[in-house]
């Protein structure tokens, strides 16, 4: 009698455990990141014209509730000593910081840092407490009241999943914003943040937190808490000046 | 010189709530109205006695109270349970969510220790109720060491509570008001004035005008600290020595409304010192100004200090609205209180004057 069969459900058997904690065990973490993207995206203002093309792309790709916006481009008038005056824009959106004090304040773990690079919310998981909008220094996040949760800038997350560009990235009219992989020399955003040196700027440089939302043509005093006056403030209304 | 003008900019309103000043307010006065209550009801101190007793009451409504409220502000409440389930034990709020059931439940069984003579002294009485107060007072006993052991743990909670409150908001740095280390002991400091208002309150429904001059004297010492700090705070921001703070005082400065809602809190807060310090005998007036000045300083803190923008060149305009975001929500906690003060004054003696056993238990 062959005894065959039998050498081979040994085999097959004592195969078994190593095919069970194969398929168990997480990847190798010296494979995963080497494959894995680290995004981030440079806005080139100089090329911006405050259209609001992107604001209105997020808002719609991503079902944002009225009045309540992922990304925005502020936007100034700026008048030098000689009484000159400019239109500045500010692009806004979440950082997505290296180092992010959204993630370390949120109370249950919803807020993370993705693989990628990004700063994602758990939907499942967030409880709403809105500990991280306060700890946010860019004001990038806010409660959505028609979900109840932190919500805020994914970079497009589902989009990126599927191979496409952020929504704001694909609508630009002016190609002002640029996305990529940080990681790869080759890229686009690689090749400009080279190329742009120490002209190179990020919103709040001093807080600490590492974007990966960089600036060309960002003008100093607009990097962080914008010293001046608003329109709104200067606009005539009943109550200010007694009419 | 270069002057911006922001022609679109975009606000953010405030994601902490009315309620939250609710929360602060309430579980701070909770705190402080226990440590008023410890002299007469732990250490039996007989010149604390009777005022020990309305502190205990001022705590509880307020402690039970608290809570609720926090809850309210949470924009998904029915997840709670994720704080105990996901706790991120690098977040302030996460130890928060530990130590308000530590306090909560050792005020419960320090207040039952404490009660029980008394229950026991209501079964004795007779009435429909009797039987309740019987199983209540299980025996009756009073009981000095239990008493002091939960009082070491509700105090233990007490104290991480008010640690927890201040640190959670001062290390928010991106807060320009929030972020500076005066803010945890104004907090504490404030939370004893709004714990004493609570206590001379209770004692003022009471009608116990004879515990003024003792509630008046320590209301004085919290006052002086909390302004004390304010001054530190002020001294600080006006320096320039702490840059948060000066960016805080430039933009307080620069809004006509909380510019003058400031100076109505320093006002409020000198004539109340002012008050308990010349007018030892009275009650109401110290009290509701000694809450007031509590509630205010947080209103000011959280409310105000969301409205200080980030990023952009004005204040984020806030209305207080009249729904459960707004003003509901403040009378709405209010109302519970007072719910619980009811409840509690209706089924629980508080005043040792008509009681025979006024030096065993309460």
């Amino acid at each position: 009698m062959s005894d065959l069969p039998d050498r081979s459900r040994r085999a097959f058997l004592s195969a078994l455990p190593t095919l069970t904690v194969g398929l168990a065990a997480p990847a190798r973490a010296a494979d995963t990141p080497s494959r894995q993207p680290r995004w981030g995206m440079l806005v080139d203002t100089r090329r911006c014209i405050a259209c609001q093309a992107c604001t209105m792309a997020c808002a719609m790709e991503n079902a944002t509730p009225e009045g309540a916006f992922r990304t925005v481009v502020a936007t100034y008038a700026v008048s030098d000593a000689d009484g000159s005056t400019g239109l500045s824009v500010v692009p806004r959106l979440c950082n997505h910081c290296a180092q992010p004090p959204c993630v370390d304040v949120c109370p249950v773990g919803a807020t993370f840092k993705h693989g990628d690079g990004s700063v994602l919310v758990d939907g499942e998981r967030c409880v709403g407490c809105a500990y991280c909008v306060q700890a946010c220094p860019y004001d990038a996040r806010f409660i959505n009241h028609a979900t109840g949760k932190a919500d805020k800038c994914t970079f497009c997350h589902h989009r990126l999943e599927a191979g496409l560009l952020p929504a704001c990235v694909e609508t630009c009219v002016g190609g002002a914003r640029i996305f990529g992989n940080l990681d790869a020399p080759d890229s686009e955003i690689s090749r400009r943040l080279k190329a742009a040196g120490t002209s190179l700027r990020v919103l709040k440089p001093d807080a600490g937190t590492a974007p990966n939302v960089f600036y060309i043509g960002l003008d100093d005093a607009l990097t962080g808490h914008v010293a001046g006056v608003s329109a709104a403030d200067l606009m005539w209304r009943p109550d200010h000046h007694g009419g | 010189m270069t002057t911006t003008v922001e022609v679109l900019g975009f606000a953010r309103g405030p994601d902490w709530l009315p309620w939250a000043v609710q929360y602060f307010f309430l579980i701070g006065v909770s705190c402080a109205a226990f440590f008023v209550s410890l002299p007469g009801l732990a250490w039996r101190r007989p010149a604390w006695r009777a005022l020990s007793r309305y502190a205990l009451l001022a705590a509880l409504v307020s402690g039970l109270t608290a809570p609720v409220a926090l809850m309210a502000d949470l924009h998904q409440p029915g997840r709670f349970l994720n704080f105990y389930l996901h706790p991120n034990f690098g977040s302030w709020m996460a130890w928060g969510s530990f130590f308000i059931p530590l306090y909560v439940g050792g005020l419960l069984l320090y207040a039952w220790l404490c009660l029980r003579p008394a229950l026991a002294r209501l079964a004795d009485d007779g009435g429909r109720l009797a039987p309740l107060y019987r199983q209540l007072a299980y025996g009756g006993h009073d009981s000095p060491g239990a008493i002091r052991l939960a009082a070491l743990a509700c105090g233990l909670g007490a104290v991480l509570l008010l640690l927890y409150t201040g640190m959670e908001t001062m290390i928010v740095s991106a807060r320009a008001l929030w972020h500076t280390p005066v803010l945890p002991l104004v907090f504490a400091a404030s939370a004893g004035v709004g714990g004493l208002g609570m206590t001379q309150l209770v004692a003022a429904l009471a009608g116990r005008r004879e515990l003024a001059p003792l509630l008046n004297r320590w209301l004085v010492r919290c006052l002086g600290a909390s302004l004390v700090l304010i001054a530190v705070w002020f001294v600080l921001a006006a320096s320039g020595s702490a840059s948060h703070s000066a960016e805080a005082l430039a933009a307080l400065a620069g809004s006509r409304v909380w510019a003058m809602t400031g100076l109505w809190f320093l006002a409020t807060t000198l004539f109340s010192l002012w008050l308990s310090a010349a007018r030892p005998q009275a009650l109401w007036a110290p009290a509701l100004l000694a809450l007031h000045g509590a509630w205010l300083l947080r209103w000011i803190v959280f409310i105000g200090g969301q409205g200080i923008p980030k990023m952009g060149s004005t204040w984020y305009a806030y209305s207080l609205g009249i729904g459960a975001d707004g003003l509901l929500g403040i009378v709405g906690s209010l109302g519970l209180a007072l719910f619980l003060y009811v409840a509690l004054t209706a089924f629980v003696p508080w005043d040792a004057r008509n009681e025979m056993g006024e030096n065993h238990g309460i």
